[in-house]
């Protein structure tokens, strides 16, 4: 497992547009991936559901990990979403 | 039978039609939701196979209306259906709505369940979770819907003497009818020129719109009477109230034109929309058709109707009134109409938009050609004799560019050596525009077609579908009749025919009123037909011309309306 903790860039934080790209390349590695705010509790970040839970806002802190075969390739590509401003 | 099933209940609504029925309830369900704690479940393996059914359906439609939005909004605004398709397949929903099956919940009662559970979540957040709890809303409620949708009632195929109850009905939920097997339909919203209405009128179907919440209370399956003078549907009705909705009113049916009993001859003409709805008129005793809405032809279906399949209508037409005159109407269409291979505009106000001969001359321009060249050889190939109309003409710059597209087509026809006639050409008169410039207008064309129902709701800034404006949607408001009155002198000033083809036309109180404004033609629902051809004949010209006078001095609608009283 790996883990990581980058700062949300987005202006929406972790809803709409930015959440459903995490979502998506969350579900598109066989690693299981996990999302949450720096040192608080983690959720599934393959859910929709969870991920807006998280309530997440712009230049928010979070903690991402990645457990499996492709475990670094899933974190590389989350950091860039989430330090990626919206077009 | 659920609830007290004998128990005869009477409940007021609008009659649509002049036309009673007695028949058995059959319930459509289509905009609303059973309540899903009350559906029953199969076992588990099915119940599991409703919901994916319905997930698979769903992610259908949203994959769709994700490709429309981007092409027509742009790719941030499709972005929320990203999100929907996302939350449909999240694991945390799904997994408790497959639990609950498992546990023997039907399909609804499971996704309302989980749904409802993270939608508790979000709400009484603030912003963006808030609006999660509106997407959470949405996709529950589009899977319910799905959900129901399996078994959602064919109107196509109706058992005789179904009398149907809705909450609504749409234009292709009614145009679905069968009016030789239905006895009638009752819904709980509408009004007397909704769509909904017309299409009954038009079908020659007993129906009360506007019936309210209390309809709910009617169970399936119990036998209601739809009366039509009383304006009420009865259910569990009495002997009395039975014999007198099925006895018929015997309207005698006359086949010859009709005057006046002082000698002016009124034409009355059938509006339909459907070549399917030609022998009704005839049946009817219609002198023609005055209003042929050629926008039937073109809904429904996934590519536009060729230049010979209208042509074939047209003639069909004009073959069943081989004495008459048939008015047909172009294309009149907008945003509120959807036809998937016109791209139409999400439009804030469609009913103030690109419409009617604003789009024929624009987006649709190549449709309108089409539609002309059809026209034009149907008019030498029909029996009858052939008008055409343009819809929602407000500018002379429109009517001329309409004209010029008619010559434009007649003289393609003419070196491509195809047989055509040039038809009548007229303009419809529906906005305070038309009525203003009508002198204008009638100078340069056969004929004028009021349209009330839409002149009545762009005079008086009222919603024709609306109920609560409903009042101010009447074409006895004297803005509305001195409208009419103007388009009527413009008309003759310039020796063009006028006719009216809104739903005035055909109410036999006003049949008085519309002689004494001098329409020489009036076209309506083909039931209403008798009933007006009667009183024409009962008719004094110059009692009717007083009538028109008091009229138009009076300042009120009630005082308009007792005019008639005198």
């Amino acid at each position: 497992m790996i883990e990581r903790t980058v700062t949300v860039v987005p202006e929406d934080g972790l809803h709409a547009r930015p959440a459903s790209q995490v979502v998506e390349a969350a579900n598109s590695y066989d690693s299981s991936v996990t999302v949450g705010p720096a040192g608080g509790d983690s959720v599934d970040a393959s859910s929709m559901l969870g991920v807006t839970s998280l309530g997440v806002g712009s230049g928010d802190a979070v903690d991402l990990t990645a457990d499996g075969p492709d475990e670094q390739a899933a974190l590389d590509e989350l950091e860039t979403i989430l330090t990626t401003p919206e077009s | 039978m659920l609830g007290n099933p004998h128990k005869t209940r009477t409940i007021a609504g609008i009659s649509a039609t002049p036309l009673s029925g007695l028949g058995t309830v059959r319930w459509y369900r289509s905009g609303e939701q059973p309540d899903p704690a009350e559906i029953s479940a199969a076992d588990p393996e099915t119940e599991q196979q409703r919901f994916d059914d319905a997930q698979a359906a769903a992610r259908e439609e949203l994959e769709t209306e994700r490709e429309s939005t981007r092409e027509r909004v742009g790719s941030e605004e499709a972005a929320v259906f990203d999100a929907h398709l996302q939350f449909l397949t999240d694991p945390q929903l799904t997994d408790p709505i497959e639990a609950a099956i498992a546990d023997g919940a039907a399909a609804e009662l499971a996704v309302d369940e989980a749904f409802g559970d993270a939608i508790s979540q979000f709400e009484g957040m603030d912003g963006m979770m808030a609006e999660r709890a509106d997407d959470l809303r949405d996709i529950r409620d589009r899977l319910l819907r799905l959900l129901s949708g399996g078994e959602r009632t064919d109107l196509t195929d109706l058992p005789e003497g179904t009398v149907l109850l809705a909450e609504r009905l749409t234009p292709s939920d009614t145009a679905q009818l069968d009016p030789d097997t239905i006895a009638g339909f009752v819904t709980m919203t509408g009004g007397r020129t909704s769509h909904v209405s017309i299409f009954a009128r038009s079908l020659g179907i007993p129906a009360i719109v506007g019936a309210g919440e209390e309809l709910r209370e009617v169970r399936e399956a119990t036998t209601v009477a739809i009366d039509a003078d009383r304006e009420v549907v009865v259910a569990n009705p009495d002997a009395a109230v039975r014999e007198q909705v099925t006895v018929g009113r015997d309207v005698t049916v006359q086949e010859e034109r009709v005057e006046t009993r002082d000698g002016t001859e009124i034409e009355v003409a059938a509006n339909i929309g459907t070549a399917a709805e030609l022998d009704g008129a005839v049946d009817q005793g219609a002198d023609g058709v005055g209003l042929f809405r050629t926008e039937f032809l073109f809904l429904d279906r996934e590519t536009p109707p060729s230049e010979d399949e209208q042509f074939e209508s047209y003639v069909d037409a004009l073959d069943a009134f081989p004495e008459g005159r048939v008015v047909v109407r172009t294309l009149d269409i907008g945003g509120d109409k959807p036809i998937p291979y016109l791209d139409l505009p999400e439009e804030e106000n469609p009913f103030l938009g690109s419409r009617g001969i604003r789009r024929s001359l624009g987006a649709d321009s190549e449709l309108f050609e089409t539609q002309l060249r059809a026209l034009l050889r149907a008019a030498a190939a029909g029996e009858g004799t052939l008008s055409v109309m343009f819809p929602l003409v407000s500018t002379l710059d429109e009517l001329t560019a309409a004209l010029e597209a008619v010559d434009r087509v007649a003289s393609d026809l003419d070196n491509e050596g195809i047989d055509y006639a040039k038809p009548e050409l007229g303009v419809m008169i529906e906005t305070p525009a038309a009525v203003m410039m009508a002198e204008e207008f009638a100078e340069r064309v056969d004929f004028l077609s009021i349209g009330t129902n839409d002149l009545a709701q762009y005079v008086m800034a009222a919603d024709r579908e609306n109920e609560a404006v409903a009042e101010l949607h009447d074409p006895q408001q004297p803005a509305v009749l001195r409208a009419i009155n103007r388009a009527v002198e413009a008309a003759h000033a310039h020796d063009a025919w006028i006719g009216m083809c809104g739903e005035m036309a055909g109410d036999p109180e006003l049949t008085e009123l519309l002689v004494g404004l001098g329409l020489d033609e009036l076209s309506m629902s083909a039931v209403t037909i008798p009933a007006v051809k009667a009183n024409i004949t009962e008719i004094e010209r110059s009692t009717a011309v007083d009538r028109r006078d008091r009229a138009l001095t009076k300042n009120t609608k009630s005082m308009v309306n007792e005019t008639g009283n005198q």
